[in-house]
This record gives structure tokens, C-alpha cells and sequence, in this order.
């Protein structure tokens, strides 16, 4: 019945709190050694289905299988699965090995074992020596370090990072990512991942589910998420995005096509979308800023998209230049250019066209 | 103008918190001076100073007998009380139930009720049960007391412990009670310190209720009290309470100091660190 591949599997799993659903029929199978990251805006279910994991919630409906056995009323702390919680929840009357090595006590690991495995995984987490600190000694990012070792030493099946480095600066988030990446590369370890952060999740993740209101509106691969957003909230949720009203004129072989003005037209491919619209169906499709291609000059289409347009607004973000794009479409289109010496030179007013390629375009919904 | 800043405002507050201190404290004040006047008649004229009322006391054996008997009840009811208030507190802030704010109000209830009613009340109620008067009894009396104020003096200090702290402790595979005794219990302790010392404070200088249950069992307050009737003891009784006065200051104090110092410490334990400092 249960696959040996599977580290975790929620089955129709639902949690109302008062009126509210806060997970409302969640089914997902985590594979073991998986990175897998639940992002979602704050209220969107993602914490109240770690915390069901971890058997701090109990579902009201469903059925949570750790390795193949229902896990629903066992008490946490007889739950193989490990958490990370957002403030590292750091014993603060203890040393740092006497947090780490706190598990493994409970777990009647004998002394000799124990130090033996709190060195190594003080090793793992890059803070030898550390043994004999208090959690007030260190620093945001140590803590989040020895937080990630008191759990890791009891060896979960999966191991539940909640925010985990919410509380950290951008530089040190990052370094943190690369670190967890690692970490979790070195010990094949499942990971379960909350963040409502887009730039996080398809950073480290191997799949990301992205939840909204209690349910999971898309679950896939970090590029598939972001580059064909099953949903107009994934699309707007994971990335800047443009979403526009697209009404079929045309229909030429694989291409809809819509026409707007002389020269210039949106072409999106059916593809792989299965999409049943025709001729006077209306679309709402998105393009990612990055995707589309900005020209001081006429350029040809070859196919793809087209639009003609002036400069509304230049937003200089460093690497990238953002700009503002009044377009025939009727919607105001955001360009992501490399900041390079051509870019500096457009302003406000400046005529330009915008060019991107059929298959940049997803259709997120159509009828 | 603020009147706190305004040079005028600044001398009116000054003047009127002396004035209230002068008010809070002149009796004891008072106290203390007499406690030294050689004289057998708690008045001026100024006969000199002594040491004689201390000597005096320190020779009273029913004197000391009271004092004993107020350790006794003080000790048990701080005990007592501080183990009830545990639950208590952790129920209040921890746990959502139905009726709390019921439940709430009736803990914190003896804080409003009147001394004198209370006592009648515990009177009547170990009649009828046929519990015979004795320490035990004055006992339960400062049990009720003092549970509101050792409640409070924990609930703030339970709120500041984050519950994450417990939640990480059942998930590394404690159950609720390695929990709280691993984690909840240590953190604490500086509030459970303070509440037994202020419910000991309350028991020991408690007399209304005493009065009421204490049967022959005669607390130091109590005894006190009817000495006042006989002015020849009055110096010597004066003495006690000069002493007793400086020892609850002090404990007090010390209670106080512990806390905040500990409070802090708590708070620099818990607060995530947002500085950050290199690694490499």
C-alpha cells in the first residue's frame, strides 16, 4: 500500500480553526531525501500543515502517514520528524550541548555515543568548539545553526524548518540557503520547508507546493512553478509578473493570435496547455519581465509576440533596470533589461517595442 | 507647559512626593525610635537610648513561642501556595478552555474579599467539617490569601517564556512533564522564588484571618495585637516589630532585585539576535 520512496503522505487533510479553513483537503507525497517547500502568503495553511506534521495540530479530516503508518493522534513527541522553529526555540538556560545532545538523553543514547554525535553534527553545522556557549553568546545565524543540529542529531525521517531564517539579514539568508542546501545534500535528509518567500523556495527547493487559502494551488519543480503558473495566483504569487487579457482573433495552426493594430499581436501557442479556446475566446495570459526583449528599433516578430509602445517609468534596481511599458493592450507592462549602456540611455517618453517569444507566454486562464 | 518639565511643576511634584513619603513612613519612622527610648511609656520625653527592649523580647518566651508558631504557619503556607499557583498560572496562560475568564476571576477573587468575611466565613466552614482549630488551619486561611499574589507574580513571567520553547522540548521527544521540568521549571524558578517569599510575607504578618482560626494557637500578630491593651510590654513588643520590619524590607527587596535581574537575563536569553556577526 505504502511506497517505500515516500517519506510523507498527506491524505485529504483538512483543519478549521473557529470558521476558518486553514487546510482545507491538502493530499501530497513527499519523497524521502525530497527538498520540498510550501510557500504561500501568510494565512495560506502552509505553518497549520507543518504543524499537523509535527503533531502540534491534530486534522480534523485526513490521514498523515510518516513512513507508511498514521501518525494522526500521536503525540509529538513520539513523531519521527524533527522541527526547526522561527525564533530556533534555543533552550536558554542550557549550553549549546546540552541543547543538542537534548534529544538524544530522551532517547537513552548513552554519553560516550552522544558526544560523539553532538561533535559531529556541531561539525556538520560548522561550530566546533562551541560546546560549552549559551544560546545568548551567539549570533542569529549560529543559533539558527545549532537549532538546525539539535534537531539533525536525532536523525528524523524528515526534518520541518519553519521560517527558519525569517529573523536573518538578506546577506546572511543567503549564505544560510547554500549552507541548508548543503547540509541537507550531505545527509540526504527530507526536508520540509516554510517560507513566503519566493526567491527561498526556488532557490533550495527539489518541488514547491504553493498554497493559498488551505489548498495547494500548484505543486511542481522550482521551474515549472515560475515559468508555467498553473494558476493567475502562482503566476502573481511567485515572481513579478504580467498578466494580461489576450482575445483570440486568429487561429493559425498551433498559434492564438490576437491582433492589435497594424503590426502588432500576441501570439500564444496551444502546446502542451490543451487549451480549448478558439476564435473570440479571451485568455488571460502572463509573460515574465525578464522574458520580454525591449528594442529602441523596429524589429521583426518572427512569430513571436509583438507590441509597440513608449516608456512610462524606469525603475533602476542595480543588475536590472525595470521599466514601465504603455502598451496598445490597455495595460501598463513591466520589462526587466540587463542595466547596460543601452538601457541608461532610455527615459521616460521614449518609443520602444517590446518582442517575446510564443512559448514565454502561459496561459493561466482561458474561457 | 508639561507641568513635569516646567520649573515650577518640577518643585510641586517634588514637594508632593515627600510629603506622601513622609506620610507612608513617619510611623515606622516613629517605631524605630521608641524601639531605642529608655522609658516604659511609648512617649516623649527622650530618656535615652537602649538596647533594653531587644534584650527584653529575646528573654520572652511566649514571645518567641508566637514567633515560632508564625514561622511554622508562614513556611507551610508559602510552601503550599506556591506549589498550587504552578498549575494555576500554566492553566491561565497556556490553555484555552471554556470559562476562563471565569475561572480567572474566581483565583483572584480573595484579593477582593473582605478580610473579616473570609475568616467568618473559614469560621464556619471548618466548624461544620469539625476540623479542630490549629496551625493547619491559620494555614489554609493564608493559603487563600496569598494564592492570588503568588498567581500574579507568575502569570508575567510564564507569558514571557516563549511556548515555542516547550513545543521544541515535546518535539525532541519530552513528554509534558520532562518538559516542565526540563524547561518550563528552570525559567521559572526566579518567579517562583518571589512568590513564595511575598506568600510567606503575606501568612507571617496576616490577622484578621488568623484571628478568626487560630483558636489558642497564637500567631505573632495576633499576640501583637493584645498586647497593645498592656502598656508595660508595649516597648519590648515595639522591639520585634522594629525587627521583623527591617527582615520583610529586606526580603522584599531582595525578592524584587532577584526578579528584575533574572527578568532581564530571560529576556536577553529569548530575544532573537538580530546582529549579526560573520562566520567566516
Amino acid at each position: 500500500m505504502s511506497d517505500p520512496g515516500v517519506a510523507i503522505s498527506l491524505r485529504g487533510v483538512s483543519k478549521s480553526f473557529g470558521d476558518v479553513h486553514a487546510v482545507d483537503g491538502v493530499s501530497l507525497d513527499i519523497a524521502e531525501g525530497e527538498f520540498l517547500t510550501l510557500l504561500g502568503p501568510s494565512g495560506c495553511g502552509k505553518t497549520t500543515t507543518m504543524r499537523m506534521i509535527a503533531g502540534f495540530e491534530e486534522p480534523d479530516a485526513g490521514s498523515i502517514l510518516l513512513r507508511g503508518t498514521d501518525v494522526v493522534g500521536v503525540a509529538p513527541n513520539k513523531r519521527e520528524v524533527n522541527m526547526c522553529f522561527q525564533h530556533y526555540a534555543l533552550f536558554p538556560h542550557m549550553t549549546v550541548e546540552k541543547n543538542v545532545e537534548y534529544g538524544l538523553k530522551l532517547k537513552k543514547v548513552d554519553k560516550a555515543e552522544r558526544r560523539q554525535r553532538v561533535k559531529e553534527m556541531l561539525g556538520l553545522v560548522r561550530l566546533e568548539g562551541y560546546e560549552q556557549r549559551k544560546p545568548s553568546q551567539l549570533s542569529g545565524g549560529q543559533q539558527q545553526r545549532i537549532a538546525l543540529a539539535r534537531a539533525l542529531v536525532n536523525r528524523p525521517a524528515a526534518l520541518l524548518l519553519d521560517e527558519p531564517l525569517g529573523a536573518l539579514d538578506v546577506k546572511l539568508r543567503k549564505q544560510m540557503q547554500l549552507e541548508l542546501k548543503r547540509i541537507q545534500h550531505e545527509l540526504g535528509t527530507t526536508f520540509i520547508y516554510v517560507t513566503h518567500d519566493q526567491d527561498e523556495a526556488l532557490s533550495m527547493s527539489d518541488r514547491i507546493a504553493v498554497m493559498n487559502q488551505g489548498v495547494i494551488e500548484q505543486l511542481g519543480g522550482p521551474r515549472e512553478v515560475y515559468e508555467q503558473p498553473a494558476t493567475p495566483f502562482v503566476a502573481d504569487f511567485v515572481g513579478v509578473l504580467n498578466a494580461m487579457d489576450v482575445r483570440v482573433d486568429e487561429v493559425s495552426g498551433e498559434d492564438l493570435i490576437m491582433k492589435l493594430g497594424e503590426r502588432d499581436r500576441v501570439v500564444v501557442s496551444i502546446g502542451a496547455t490543451g487549451t480549448s479556446a478558439g476564435v473570440g475566446s479571451t485568455l488571460l495570459v502572463a509573460v515574465r519581465p525578464e522574458r520580454i526583449a525591449l528594442h529602441t528599433a523596429d524589429t521583426a516578430t518572427d512569430g513571436g509576440s509583438r507590441l509597440s509602445g513608449t516608456v512610462g517609468q524606469v525603475v533602476y534596481l542595480g543588475t536590472l533596470t525595470q521599466f514601465h511599458v504603455d502598451t496598445a493592450i490597455g495595460k501598463r507592462l513591466i520589462v526587466h533589461h540587463l542595466s547596460d549602456e543601452a538601457s541608461s540611455t532610455l527615459r521616460e517618453g521614449d518609443a520602444v517595442v517590446l518582442t517575446w517569444a510564443r512559448e514565454d507566454a502561459a496561459i493561466l486562464r482561458d474561457g | 507647559m508639561n507641568a513635569a518639565v516646567s520649573n515650577g511643576g518640577r518643585r510641586w511634584l517634588w514637594l508632593t512626593f515627600w510629603i506622601l513619603v513622609l506620610f507612608l513612613y513617619a510611623p515606622l519612622v516613629i517605631l524605630l525610635i521608641f524601639s531605642f527610648n529608655d522609658r516604659e511609656l511609648v512617649s516623649f520625653p527622650w530618656q535615652g537610648f537602649t538596647f533594653r527592649w531587644y534584650h527584653t523580647f529575646l528573654a520572652n518566651d511566649i514571645l518567641l513561642g508566637t514567633l515560632r508558631t508564625s514561622l511554622k504557619v508562614a513556611t507551610g503556607a508559602a510552601i503550599v501556595t506556591t506549589i498550587l499557583s504552578i498549575p494555576a498560572s500554566i492553566a491561565l496562560v497556556r490553555r484555552q478552555f471554556f470559562a476562563k475568564g471565569l475561572a480567572s476571576g474566581v483565583l483572584l477573587a480573595p484579593l477582593v474579599i473582605p478580610l473579616v468575611v473570609l475568616g467568618t466565613a473559614l469560621l464556619i466552614l471548618f466548624n461544620l467539617v469539625g476540623i479542630p482549630a490549629s496551625p493547619v488551619t491559620i494555614a489554609i486561611g493564608h493559603i487563600v490569601i496569598a494564592l492570588p499574589f503568588a498567581i500574579l507574580t507568575l502569570v508575567p513571567r510564564l507569558e514571557r517564556i516563549p511556548v515555542a520553547l516547550e513545543e521544541a522540548s515535546r518535539d525532541l521527544g519530552a513528554g509534558w512533564f520532562i518538559t516542565f521540568r526540563q524547561i518550563t521549571f528552570p525559567l521559572l524558578l526566579p518567579a517562583l522564588f518571589s512568590a513564595f517569599l511575598v506568600s510567606f510575607v503575606i501568612s507571617f504578618d496576616e490577622v484578621v484571618v488568623a484571628s478568626f482560626v487560630a483558636g489558642d494557637n497564637v500567631t505573632f500578630p495576633i499576640y501583637l495585637y493584645s498586647q497593645l491593651r498592656l502598656p508595660r510590654q508595649l516597648p519590648q513588643v515595639i522591639a520585634v516589630a522594629v525587627v521583623i520590619l527591617l527582615i520583610s524590607a529586606i526580603v522584599v527587596i531582595v525578592a524584587e532585585a532577584g526578579r528584575r535581574v533574572s527578568d532581564r537575563h530571560l529576556e536577553a536569553e529569548i530575544a532573537v539576535n538580530e546582529e549579526e556577526v560573520s562566520l567566516s
